[in-house]
């Protein structure tokens, strides 16, 4: 029993299912961005330009809802890499939740302090830096 | 619609680089980033900064993609990968915040010049390693005991269970921070630093080390990932072919890294590599205005000390003896 759904099988399982979720959502924003030639009120070739000024700093996260469904090239790409960062966070929790049940106390400390990190660098980190 | 065709054009040509890079970065274990910034940044005059931003995310897609393999086999360690995640991720903020101070005060030219040395160096133990698959037994230490640091694995090569014990956790966990440091600074994984860290420090198997540390990288990079993404150091448009681009070279570069049955190749790849530190290096001494070639007489000097030192490291390793059973 313990086996089959063992921290490792779902792990894999976590990954897998990451990647390819972020990459369809890149895949479908990138063609998105050449049918409709511009995302976010930017040009395509402002957008795809390799010395542009358009970055991630002018991405604001909550424009990506209003974004994916105005079918926005940008917010769809967004959302994809956003999902890839979240998948390595996504198996933290999911080490975390099974130290809890197997009750080893040291690893769930270890587990927060990594999530700890994670969540600073995320959410305190750029508030320090404006 | 010739502009349209020009910029499609663009995208594929960032992610053949990607898939190049993979390929490589797998062959030769040092990951796809650390070929990615050399080849953006060089040949493609991506702004290093942009370079670097589309590499780190790039490295969480082919660990992810990597490690959901390895892990699901029970090679890699998810316990051991936790507990020195502390260090690395901690390292990686700072990395990551040292790298916001240096671009912001113009100092992009040492970003060139420590990634050129980075790479050099990680070569040596990257060539060097793999030299035997089981560890030389060490007896536990209280690190063992505390931090539940053994573990065992089904190696398919040896048909048999490989039982380890991990040791000095504390060394493991200082060199980890330092390896997320890199990692931040740089846009890389640094698996070099990591597999060092695992191996020499912790005595652990080298598949144990080499799939863990590919596990880890993803939530390192993810860490860094963060705070690039609100310096705004992420281009959408190139980490979206880069992210993919990478994803395909290393799937590509596994596969093709189990055919490979002549082992001397590898040097071959080795050679591109150490052209690649080498002309960073060179680069960032040129950007700083320390030294004032014409790009012809950058190459030139990249080359033939690329030649050089793989040639040497090349005799040496055949001399020691041991070659060719690398991975």
């Amino acid at each position: 029993m313990e086996k089959q759904y063992d921290i490792d099988t779902i792990t894999s399982h976590i990954l897998k299912a990451g990647v390819l979720t972020s990459l369809s959502f890149i895949l479908i924003g990138i063609a998105l961005l050449f049918i409709n030639g511009q995302g976010d009120h930017y040009t395509l070739s402002q957008i795809a330009n390799f010395n542009s000024t358009f970055n991630s700093r002018f991405i604001p996260l909550t424009g990506i809802l209003p974004g994916i469904i105005a079918l926005d090239g940008v917010y769809y790409v967004t959302m994809g890499l956003w999902i890839l960062i979240f998948t390595p966070i996504t198996v933290v929790f999911t080490a975390l939740y099974s130290f809890t049940l197997k009750r080893n106390p040291s690893y769930v400390v270890m587990s927060i302090i990594v999530l700890f990190n994670l969540f600073f660098a995320m959410i305190v980190v750029p508030r320090l830096l404006i | 619609m010739s502009a349209v065709l020009f910029i499609l054009a663009k995208f594929l040509l960032i992610m053949a680089a990607g898939i190049i890079a993979g390929i490589l970065g797998s062959l030769t274990g040092l990951g796809g980033a650390t070929v990615l910034v050399p080849l953006l940044s060089l040949f493609f005059s991506v702004p290093i900064i942009y370079a670097t931003g589309a590499s780190l995310i790039s490295t969480i897609a082919t660990s992810a993609g990597s490690a959901s393999a390895y892990t699901k086999k029970k090679i890699a360690n998810v316990k051991i990968g936790i507990g020195l995640e502390m260090a690395t991720t901690a390292g990686a903020i700072v990395g990551s915040l040292t790298a916001v101070y240096v671009y912001a005060h113009n100092f992009s030219w040492t970003i060139y010049v420590i990634f050129g040395v980075v790479l050099l160096t990680s070569l040596i133990p990257t060539i060097h390693r793999g030299k035997y698959e089981e560890p030389p037994h060490k007896q536990a230490d209280w690190w063992t005991k505390v931090f539940q640091l053994q573990g065992s694995y089904y190696d398919e090569k040896l048909k048999k269970n490989v039982s380890y014990t991990g040791v000095r956790w504390w060394l493991a966990e200082l060199i980890m921070f330092f390896a997320g440091v890199i990692s931040g600074l740089l846009g890389i994984g640094s698996g070099a630093l990591k597999v060092l860290g695992m191996d020499w420090a912790m005595n652990l198997p080298m598949k144990v080390t080499t799939t863990t540390s590919n596990f880890m990288i993803g939530i390192t990079a993810a860490t860094g990932s963060t705070i690039y993404w609100y310096e705004g150091y992420i281009q959408i448009f190139i980490a979206a072919a880069t992210a993919i681009g990478v994803l395909i070279g290393s799937y590509l570069g596994a596969k093709v890294l189990v055919r490979i049955t002549n082992k001397d190749i590898r040097w071959l790849f080795f050679a591109i590599l150490s052209f690649l530190g080498i002309e960073m290096l060179l680069k960032g001494l040129y950007l700083g205005k320390f030294i004032a070639f014409g790009p012809s007489t950058e190459i030139f000097i990249s080359s033939v000390s690329a030649v050089l030192m793989i040639t040497g490291l090349y005799l040496h390793q055949k001399r020691g003896g041991m070659i060719g059973k690398t991975v």
